[in-house]
């Protein structure tokens, strides 16, 4: 198995007069798991069809388990386990004919180990499909995906229709598949959803991956908005000096904020008051986004 | 049925390929039985005064006989326009239909070449266009008795059937490449139905034009029932115009399709 799962070099895709892709170039390590972070419309979806050939570059190259994509396709796709963002198939089908017939385009797969999935997130296999909710229909993608044990796994927002319990079961199968040595691959737009499981993230926007970061890094990198609700009224001077906290304002009780990076200190000169209630945001991406660009001037 | 896309595109339109198949022996077995109550002296009488030049562009020249009256009023008329319509309908959905629905995405991004794909879901339209043809032959040589449908050979019927079959295969395999090429339902339906009026006019209407008769050569429906096969047996140069022209579209349509980017 080669270092290196996937490698795009200066990857452009037009669309007629928009660019989807302005020259991409990325890497993912083979054994990792890799989040693409980006606002919708950054080039995520394209970059995940073009390495699937669904689409083609208008120039650049891509290189995905050492195979090309184009001249490859078929051998390349056993290898690979893909979920669309919107999973959609007809809906006059139950989950296990779709997963029979889609197992049998890879020259079979184990029943047991469909069954076993499927278990595990609680599907419904003999109900038709469009009977199925949003969520239990996600599942059916997510079986598909896993259930051939592929060395490469590419997700597009995998979990943006699951609730937070099979949010929780997902990021478990994903992490086990590495364990076992396979390679997974996901964009997303929410930072919690890549922060879970992913090992690296690399935010792409307007078709360029900008940065490459550890979820660690990421992790302090990142600002959001806190409210703390005390049992008592407190003052803003209490909590203005608190390192990575600005934009304080206090009404009565209640506290918002600004918070850059670890939450530690914040938490700290909470907890010597009474404290109601916490909320985060999730980290703004075009806060980030901007964090990034405009970094130094700042 | 869930082995391979052939079987399973069979599956997946049961319904409708039986619902067609059934339709389209039980409408043309109806007309072909109606044959009776024109096969009558008033009936030739009204038709004898009726002016030549409406009688051609009817096709009605020969429709005192079974098999004229067959050919005008069950291949084509009714029979022809009904396996016109499910031929495009099902040639659409093969490729450009799937793909508007978004359920295209999934099935490539298995191990299967964009061209097996196409092919064995052609391959499986093929099947049911036969079988549409087979059970409209069947309906047709139980009623021959019964409707006094007298002096066609069995194997002057088969020619015919052999001939709507490859014009029904005609139309899909059209409908079947511009849906290939460019992923558009609506395109691919629309020139299909143009395709099909202009065949319909120019194998009656506008050959009465002055200058016009040379246009019923490029006619589907002129290659459909032209030379009558039902008297004369198969026409040779139709069927290989009509099958030649199924593997071209087909060709040209899956290289099409391998070449373009599947939308989403």
């Amino acid at each position: 198995m080669p270092e290196i799962a996937i490698r795009t070099d200066a990857l452009v895709k037009d669309y007629g007069r928009t660019r989807g892709l302005d020259g991409l170039d990325m890497e993912v390590k083979t054994g990792e798991v890799y989040g693409l972070l980006g606002p919708n419309g950054a080039g995520k979806t394209t970059t995940i069809r073009l390495l699937l050939d669904l689409i083609r570059p208008s120039s650049g190259s891509a290189s995905v388990l050492g195979l090309d994509p184009r001249a490859d396709g078929v051998e390349l796709r056993r290898r690979i386990g893909y979920l669309a963002g919107e999973f959609v198939v007809d809906g006059r089908q139950t989950p296990l004919e779709l997963l029979t017939y889609l197992g049998n385009l890879r020259g079979g797969v184990d029943p047991r180990r469909i069954d076993e999935l499927a278990q595990r997130l609680d599907l419904d296999m003999t109900r038709k499909i469009k009977t199925l909710s949003r969520g239990n229909r996600q599942k059916v993608g997510v079986v598909q995906a896993f259930m051939h044990e592929p060395d490469l796994m590419i997700l597009d927002e995998p979990t943006s229709g699951l609730d937070p319990f099979l949010q929780l079961e997902f990021s478990r199968m994903v992490r086990r598949a590495v364990s076992e040595g396979r390679t997974v691959f996901m964009s997303s737009h929410v930072m919690s959803e890549v922060q879970r499981t992913a090992d690296r993230v690399g935010i792409v926007r307007l078709g360029r991956l900008t940065t490459v970061e550890s979820v660690e890094q990421l992790r302090h990198r990142a600002r959001r908005r806190v409210e703390v609700l005390f049992d008592e009224e407190v003052t803003a001077d209490e909590f203005a000096a608190i390192p990575g906290v600005s934009e304080v304002s206090v009404e009565g009780s209640l506290l918002r904020c600004r918070l850059d990076g670890r939450a530690d200190s914040l938490v700290k000169a909470a907890a010597r008051r009474g404290v109601v209630n916490i909320t985060a945001e999730e980290p703004d991406l075009e806060e980030l986004f901007f964090d990034y660009y405009l970094g130094g001037e700042r | 049925m869930l082995r391979n896309s052939f079987t399973k595109w069979l599956r997946d339109n049961r319904r409708s390929f039986i619902g067609w198949t059934v339709a389209i022996a039980a409408v043309g077995g109806m007309y072909a039985a109606f044959w009776p109550t024109i096969d009558n002296p008033q009936m030739r009488q009204a038709l004898e005064n009726y002016p030549e030049a409406l009688l051609e562009a009817m096709n009605y020249t020969d429709i005192a006989t079974p098999a004229g009256y067959l050919n005008a009023t069950v291949y084509g008329l009714v029979v022809g326009l009904l396996i016109i319509v499910f031929s495009i309908s099902a040639g659409t959905r093969i490729l450009a239909g799937d793909e508007e629905a978004g359920t295209l995405d999934l099935i490539l991004a298995h191990p299967v070449s964009r061209t097996r794909l196409a092919l064995q879901r052609f391959a499986a339209f093929l099947v049911t266009v036969v079988l549409i043809g087979v059970a409209l032959l069947v309906a047709l040589m139980a009623l021959t008795g019964p409707a006094r449908l007298e002096g066609i050979s069995i194997g002057d019927f088969a020619a015919m059937h052999l001939h709507l079959i490859l014009f029904a295969g005609l139309f899909g395999s059209l409908a079947y490449a511009v849906g290939a090429a460019t992923g558009r339902r609506g395109l691919a339906i629309g020139t299909g139905a143009g395709i099909a009026v202009f065949g319909f006019a120019a194998n009656g209407i506008l050959p009465q034009v002055e200058g016009l008769e040379w246009i019923k050569g490029y006619s589907p429906f002129n290659w459909l029932n032209g030379g009558a096969p039902l008297r004369n047996g198969v026409q040779t140069g139709n069927v290989l115009i009509m099958a030649g022209l199924i593997v071209v579209l087909v060709a040209v349509g899956t290289w099409a399709f391998n070449r373009r980017d599947v939308a989403v």
